[in-house]
């Protein structure tokens, strides 16, 4: 638990990360997803409860010590020596492990080996941001925490990035990270822990969350107005109009049959489209909201 | 070093006979240049340096790494050690070189410079760590500098002062290294054991404030 003036900024968010998992903590702006994830990192002392990290306790310093040997962070708006080139700051970070870096090779990876001799201060927010990724690699972390990874990046760097991750989780490496991308979890996660006002509401596997909150399939008919939605009524009381699209939700094939038949008997022809829950219906269901591309829930 | 090359043949004038004036002058300010510049290395160097980090969260980033709040001071004071030690080798040989001056080194110069350092980086690292604003940091910090400069006998010396300019001088650090420097530089008599002295004192009480101060990561 992490107070502030007495405000719960996170409170009784409880969850186990396994070796070699990718773990998302997922949720709106302000739900105190960095506030967890600094915890951590070791940068920010609960005042309360008890954090464990690669077996060390994160409130006793020989503890933090250890784990920050091991981890590695990527912040939000990343930022370091602005007048030092993208290699020589690898290098200053790897520094303080004590350990020397092929900073080349970790630019390479993250496809910026151009940018090595470019002062640090001259970079768009877009490099600089990966090139904090490559410095939360220097030591060759076991544990990587990613706060916010993709945010503010466009498509091309975002599959940039998630490259990045998969890669890293291909060679056993364990990932923690936090975003307010629906699709971003869905994609990465082994795991994810839904973070909504400072507590995890809800934590599992994609599948399981979908199956505990996502609800059954729906049925959307295109352009289908007031005669198939009148259709479909009589038999369903699930129906609803969106827009003139008629949606219907269901669990059974069965269920499926009796609305096509119905509609079929009146001569309606009309476009159909299946739909699977995605982890956006599972929040929607949790809090009745959903998550905007800015993070904001409403 | 500008300065002290102007300085140094505005009154000393290096083509006039009297040799003596121009080692006198060059003399005078050599010390209290040096001095000067470790104070402003400490209070608007280090301090614009610092919070600039603190304000990009560079040293909550290094937070994060096995890097102690100790290592990291201590690296702040090492860099402006070098840096100190550099300026005042420069300043020595343009001394001896252009002004012909002649210098003592001795172990109570050599302390009095590391203790200036001490002091005037605690000065820096708190000004960044309990201003908020950067900008404001820098800000005060050249409030705090320049005066220091101005009336800690660097340019002209104290007793030229008026009586309550020099009580003001009294009370500043800088009066205390920049004399220091001049007498542990160039008398053999060691006059200079109460600047260290008082020195010292400013070093421990402004490099602990420092050490509770400066920016880190918040708790």
């Amino acid at each position: 638990m992490k107070r502030y003036d007495g405000v719960a900024a996170v409170d009784g968010v409880s969850f186990e990360v396994q070796k070699g998992e990718i773990f998302a903590l997922l949720g709106p702006n302000g739900a105190g997803k960095t506030t967890a994830i600094e915890m951590l990192e070791c940068i920010r002392q609960p005042t309360a409860g008890s954090v464990k990290v690669l077996g060390h306790s994160v409130a006793a310093s020989q503890g933090a010590n250890e784990i920050k040997k091991k981890t590695g962070v990527l912040p939000q708006k990343f930022s370091a020596l602005g007048r030092l080139t993208v290699a020589e700051n690898l290098e200053f970070f790897a520094g303080m492990y004590g350990t020397s870096v092929d900073a080349m090779g970790l630019l390479d990876l993250l496809g910026i080996r151009d940018k090595a001799k470019v002062r640090f201060a001259n970079l768009s927010g877009r490099l600089k941001q990966r090139v904090g990724f490559a410095a939360a690699l220097v030591n060759d972390p076991e544990l990587i925490f990613l706060d916010e990874p993709t945010t503010g990046l466009d498509p091309e760097s975002t599959r940039t990035t998630w490259k990045v991750i998969r890669d890293l989780h291909a060679k056993g490496k364990t990932i923690i990270l936090t975003t307010h991308y629906i699709d971003e979890a869905e994609q990465l996660a082994d795991r994810i822990g839904i973070l909504y006002k400072g507590k995890i509401i809800a934590l599992g596997t994609p599948v399981e969350l979908l199956g505990k909150f996502g609800g059954g399939k729906t049925a959307v008919f295109r352009k289908g107005g007031d005669a198939v939605f009148g259709t479909l009524r009589r038999f369903f009381d699930t129906v609803s109009m969106d827009g003139s699209d008629v949606v219907l939700p269901f669990d059974r094939l069965r269920d499926l049959e009796v609305a096509l038949a119905a509609l079929v008997d009146r001569g309606l022809e009309v476009e159909v489209a299946l739909r699977s829950p995605t982890i956006e219906n599972v929040f929607l269901k949790l809090t009745g909201l959903k998550i905007s591309e800015s993070g904001e829930a409403n | 070093m500008i300065l002290f090359l102007v300085l140094g043949s505005i009154y000393g004038n290096p083509g006039s006979p009297d040799q003596a004036v121009t080692q006198n002058s060059a003399s005078y300010f050599l010390p209290g240049l040096t001095a000067a510049f470790i104070m402003t290395n400490g209070v608007i160097g280090l301090t614009n340096f610092s919070s600039e980090l603190k304000r990009d969260r560079v040293l909550r980033r290094l937070s994060a790494t096995p890097l102690t709040k100790l290592e990291w001071l201590l690296g702040n004071i090492l860099s402006q050690t070098v840096l100190a030690l550099a300026l005042g080798a420069i300043m020595l040989t343009l001394g001896i070189v252009l002004f012909n001056v002649s210098v003592l080194i001795n172990a109570y110069s050599v302390a009095l410079l590391f203790l200036g350092v001490l002091l005037f980086s605690g000065v820096g690292m708190s000004l960044a760590g309990l201003v908020k604003d950067p900008e404001a940091a820098a800000g005060l910090g050249n409030i705090i500098a320049f005066p220091m400069m101005l009336l800690s006998g660097t340019f002209w010396p104290i007793s030229s002062m008026p009586s309550s300019l020099q009580t003001v001088a009294q009370a500043l650090p800088l009066t205390y290294l920049a004399d220091g420097l001049r007498n542990s530089m160039f008398s053999a008599d060691f006059a200079a054991f109460t600047d260290l002295v008082v020195v010292a004192v400013f070093a421990m009480v402004l490099v602990l404030l420092g050490a509770k101060f400066m920016p880190w990561k918040e708790s």
